[in-house]
């Protein structure tokens, strides 16, 4: 059942994602400005909708874990932190790609940039943490404590970084500026599509990789039976 | 009251047997004064220099001595399964992580006040203008250090790797905590009252520390009774 | 505008699906591995029935 989601999922996200590329480098027009090179924006602020929505879940997911006691939530944090891993990979490097262009540096210490890179030391930690427990259930109680943690700071460090310095652009969707047309309907419209597919590609990372999660755990108790028979 | 009491008597218990073998305080206070001479070599700093990141340099060489301190914090424990004593007794988690946190803090603060004589000898620095402003924020940002340091190294102890885990984990996490204490501390170092702009770095800290005591105390149960 | 910009965007789109790219062979590997072991585990439990 749950490989026919994933299955049928992959079968609306790939087509979606392969009309939004050929649409993004041909159709859609030029940045002013910018010129091509602003259509990384395409794949950089989708990515860090999808990682920040995967941060946010494996958080609540914690909580959750720690409240109810369930593998399943430990299964979906991990799965959804891993997931936000990989998208905010590609929202650091496409951003630092742009930076290069833009700005004429790979890198600059602006609060966002800077945050997150945090963010993805900080989830990376987890990730570290996780891998060194090897009994499940100590993995587990640990590693949704540290996501709690981790998730407390990251939103402290928000706050702190904003006043430390800000050199990255302002918001531009018309949602974040109170209606204000910052960018052209089509591009904004465009955005949206994109997220979209982004989010359904994130969807089926996280669900393969909870299945996995799963097997792990069948592969552990078929092996503990298998001892426990010698 | 009695959470108190207990958490009193489990860092005054940390502190004695620390006193006694001596094994991180001689460590941690070489190393950070090690640390002190090379960063010398590293920048060759004039007077003009020092202003400007004496207050990074200082929290530099603390988080590094923190990071020695917190690890000994429950690693101390493991030997003879002392933890699981300590765990068993009528203490509650809560009242162990705070006796756990307050021992680290006195030990790091103290270490913290030895270096700042070496650093205004070495660097040539007039420290003490504004003494309690100093230290007061000395003591926020340890306290910081501490409650998260001794709280992930009780999630990390049983690890084989964690003298690398802790500090990995802990730093990244410190960041709002470290930011303005250099931020302040900077300023203090040049003898100024804090300016009115500054004031929201002093919330900040101040903020990190209530919100991460709490969370600390209100989780330690669940870290350290299995 | 100027030549790096044409390229540079290509780079970052390129990026963008690199990554994704990994990410998912990795998971696909990852998959693999983890039935292989499921499959020989079962057999093996199997047999010792």
């Amino acid at each position: 059942m749950r490989r026919k989601i994933i299955l049928a999922l992959g079968a609306v996200a790939l087509p979606l994602l392969l009309r939004n590329l050929y649409v993004i480098m041909f159709l859609v027009p030029d940045e002013m400005e910018q010129g091509p090179i602003y259509r990384i924006f395409y794949y950089h602020l989708p990515a860090f909708f999808t990682a920040a929505l995967c941060y946010l879940t494996a958080m609540v997911t914690s909580i959750l874990y720690l409240v109810k006691k369930d593998q399943k939530y430990d299964a979906i944090a991990v799965s959804a932190t891993e997931t936000g891993l990989a998208f905010a990979a590609v929202n650091l490097i496409t951003g630092m790609i742009w930076g290069r262009i833009s700005w004429g540096i790979w890198w600059a210490w602006d609060p966002r940039l800077t945050w997150a890179l945090i963010c993805w030391l900080v989830y990376f930690g987890y990730l570290m943490l996780r891998s060194a427990i090897d009994d499940p259930t100590e993995r587990a109680k640990n590693s949704a404590v540290l996501s709690i943690f981790a998730s407390a700071s990251v939103a402290v460090t928000w706050k702190a970084i904003e006043w430390w310095r800000t050199q990255h652009p302002g918001p531009v969707l018309s949602i974040r500026t109170g209606g204000v047309q910052k960018i052209d309907p089509a591009m904004e419209q465009m955005l949206y599509v994109n997220t979209v597919a982004l989010l359904l590609l994130g969807l089926i990372f996280v669900l393969v990789r909870l299945r996995q999660e799963e097997v792990q755990r069948e592969i552990d108790a078929l092996r503990r039976y298998a001892h426990a028979m010698n | 009251m009695t959470m108190l009491r207990h958490a009193a008597a489990i860092a005054s218990k940390d502190l004695r047997s620390e006193f006694r073998t001596k094994e991180s305080i001689n460590s941690t206070l070489s190393f950070s004064v090690v640390i002190l001479l090379l960063f010398a070599f590293a920048f060759d700093p004039s007077p003009d220099m020092i202003v400007e990141f004496g207050g990074g340099l200082l929290w530099i060489v603390f988080v590094f001595a923190g990071a020695l301190i917190v690890n000994r914090a429950f690693a101390r424990e493991l030997p003879n399964d002392c933890i699981d004593v300590l765990v068993s007794s009528p203490a509650s988690g809560a009242s162990l992580f705070l006796g756990k946190a307050t021992a680290a803090f006195v030990l790091l603060f103290g270490i913290e006040c030895i270096c700042l004589p070496v650093f205004g000898i070495l660097y040539n620095v007039t420290w003490w203008r504004n003494l309690s402003g100093l230290l007061g924020i000395l003591a926020l940002g340890t306290w910081a250090m501490a409650c998260v340091g001794v709280f992930i190294s009780a999630l990390t102890v049983n690890l084989r790797l964690r003298e690398v885990m802790l500090p990995m984990l802990v730093y990244p996490v410190l960041i709002p905590a470290i930011l303005p204490a250099m931020m302040l501390t900077n300023t203090l170092l040049t003898g100024q009252p804090i300016p009115s702009d500054f004031m929201v770095w002093l919330r900040l800290l101040i903020g990190f520390n209530v919100m991460f005591t709490t969370l600390s105390v209100y989780l330690a149960e669940t870290v350290l009774v299995r | 505008m100027d030549e790096r910009n044409i390229t540079f965007m290509f780079y970052g789109l390129a990026v963008a699906w690199g990554l994704l790219a990994v990410y998912a062979v990795l998971l696909g590997l990852r998959d693999r591995d983890l039935t292989k072991q499921l499959d020989t585990l079962k057999r093996m439990v199997e047999e010792k029935k």
